[in-house]
């Protein structure tokens, strides 16, 4: 069963890396807006979400991530999924988020693409 | 006939009880011999449902009935409440650009059923709500 989701992050080039692992549910999405709002107060614009251990999502847990967009897209940074499974990506593709953030396949990819 | 299994069980509201239904289908799809990358879909769309139904019942006690029957090619979804019901029809599809910027970041659940299912039946009245979603395995 899909357990209980853990993050670990990572400061790299200027970026924040979120790995998680498990069920991005109310309090999952809650851990992700929590460790993203310490390093956005440091100034941290560009950051990156690797999915790739987290394939059940719920639209609560994607909610947090919308604040998440909504705080970058003030301060003209951005947000980057990667390694999403396909039912996450069509999931986060309905509620329109790749309208405002990025996909990636992987953090490399990422990583370049904020350079670009 | 074709073959096809069916599991039925009634979810009390404790957190994360969908993962139970989602642990369900995963049981149901092995037996079959179903890929994990064909539910893919099924998990989100079972998630939402019971979620939903948990959520927006208005019972003081919820429970919902969650049924599945599922063949190799099609899964059926069954959820039911015995809420006070609503009216689907006045229910507005959330949109990414209002919600940046309102409070409410909510409301997904109906839409993600409604898009990511191959057909989508809601009927509610006052006794409860009932949720049926097909979705396609092949």
């Amino acid at each position: 069963m899909e357990k209980e989701l853990t993050l670990n992050s990572e400061l790299k080039n200027n970026c924040l890396i979120m790995r998680t692992s498990g069920y991005v549910n109310n309090t999952g999405g809650e851990k992700i807006a929590a460790e993203f709002s310490k390093h956005f107060e440091n100034g941290i614009k560009n950051v990156v979400l690797n999915f790739e251990n987290s394939k059940v999502v719920n639209s609560i847990g994607i909610s947090f991530l919308i604040e998440i967009i909504e705080k970058l897209n003030e301060v003209q940074g951005k947000l980057i999924f990667t390694n999403l499974d396909p039912a996450v990506e069509k999931t986060l593709t309905i509620m329109g988020l790749f309208n405002f953030a990025g996909l990636e396949k992987s953090d490399d990819d990422a990583l370049k693409s904020f350079k670009g | 006939m074709e073959e096809y299994v069916k599991l039925k069980m009634s979810l009390p509201q404790i957190p994360d009880i969908e993962l139970v239904a989602v642990e369900g289908l995963e049981r149901l799809a092995k037996h079959l011999g179903i890929s994990e990358e064909k539910i893919g879909d099924a998990r989100i769309l079972v998630t939402e449902a019971v979620i939903n139904a948990l959520e927006h019942s208005g019972q003081k006690r919820p429970k919902v009935r969650v049924e599945f029957t599922m063949t190799k090619e099609k899964l059926v979804i069954f959820v039911r409440d015995y809420g006070k019901g609503f009216k689907p029809e006045e229910i507005e599809d959330p949109n990414i650009v209002e919600k940046l910027g309102s409070v409410n970041k909510r409301g997904w659940g109906l839409k993600l059923m409604k898009s990511m299912s191959d057909d989508f039946l809601i009927e509610s009245n006052t006794n409860g709500t009932k949720i049926t979603l097909t979705k396609h395995l092949i």
